[in-house]
């Protein structure tokens, strides 16, 4: 697992090059916006279960069928798991966005995601879409623009930069898994 | 690779919960360190060169013959040329270190069995040591970087050394 620091160690390595003050200046912007990051982790992390339910019931408005009999979620039992894939994911996400590398999601969620869903005949495109719900629901929470009451008592921050690497993580799970 | 939030990312996963807010708490203690260190990996980049130079100057004024505990060197050109290109190899590692601002970088790809490959090569650690302490005495600030810089680079100093002892 790396994270935005090991990951230039890791790549300087492979050169044999000291880490200079080209490569250092990305780091000096990680470090100066270290609180917006911890804050956008923390929108994300405190209404988890709010962001996963939602995506999860957008799928089910969206395409009535996944929960007819034979659909993705019929069954209480697939149900609960589709939520419980859908926080796994969203964890990851959030610890990559904390690390700022996606080094954890990869290794640890989306290696064979793929396979794992294929095996078990998850609705792929539906679960893709659940993801895509999330991804914005995220977004509008790191920029504070979320339609729910539920807004965050901050002071008024560009987090565009944020909201759109959590969106690559997003992406990356979206791709790995269509 | 070990670091601050690999390790607090790490442990939040394998109790299978969000970061919560002391794990937040880490990074931001981290974060806050890291200007430093920033600082002292971007010196060291700058200045390695002559850092690891006046080290095998000061390691061969000890052992006028090289590494002590084996045959005096026949070619004491190549001996210092392997001595500083040793020193500067650790240097880098230390400039990974700082930027990663845990010791993975040090660990994985020097401290791991050096004891044994140098006990093969019939070398000293004592040079080795003998060169990191000039080094480590050798740091001065405000001349060379900032104070809390420098106790950053030392600190990594001081690791190596004691893991040649």
């Amino acid at each position: 697992m790396l994270d935005a620091f090991s990951r230039k160690a890791v790549s300087a390595d492979s050169s044999g090059a000291f880490i200079g003050g080209g490569e250092l200046a990305s780091l000096k912007s990680f470090i100066a916006d270290g609180n917006k990051r911890l804050d956008a982790v923390n929108a994300i992390s405190s209404n988890a279960a709010c962001i996963v339910s939602d995506a999860v019931a957008g799928i089910c408005c969206e395409n009535t069928g996944l929960t007819a009999p034979n659909g993705g979620v019929y069954t209480n039992r697939k149900m609960a798991a589709c939520l419980r894939d859908g926080e796994i994911v969203l964890r990851y996400v959030s610890y990559a966005l904390l690390a700022g590398d996606a080094s954890v999601l990869q290794d640890r969620c989306l290696n064979g995601l793929r396979e794992t869903y294929a095996a078990l005949g998850v609705p792929t495109g539906s679960a893709a879409r659940a993801v895509a719900i999330m991804k914005a629901a995220s977004a509008a929470l790191i920029t504070n623009t979320n339609s729910q009451p539920k807004k965050a008592a901050v002071t008024q921050g560009d987090c565009a930069n944020l909201a759109g690497e959590a969106g690559s993580y997003f992406d990356a799970v979206i791709s790995a898994i269509s | 690779m070990k670091s601050v939030i690999t390790t607090v990312v790490g442990s939040a996963d394998s109790a299978s919960r969000f970061p919560s807010v002391s794990d937040m708490e880490s990074v931001q203690g981290s974060i806050q360190r890291a200007a430093a260190r920033l600082e002292a990996a971007e010196k060291l980049a700058s200045n390695y060169d002559s850092i690891a130079q006046r080290a095998v100057d000061a390691v061969y004024a000890q052992y006028p013959n090289g590494a002590t505990g084996r045959q005096p060197r026949q070619c004491a050109t190549e001996g210092k040329e392997k001595c500083k290109r040793d020193f500067v190899h650790y240097l880098r590692l230390i400039n990974y270190c700082l930027v990663t601002g845990g010791t993975g970088p040090l660990d994985e790809l020097a401290i791991n069995g050096q004891k044994e490959v140098y006990k093969a090569l019939s070398i000293d650690a004592g040079t080795y040591v003998a060169g990191f302490s000039n080094m480590r005495n050798d740091g001065c600030s405000p001349r060379d970087m900032s104070g809390q810089a420098l106790t950053a680079y030392n600190n990594l100093l001081d690791y190596v050394i004691n893991s040649l002892g």
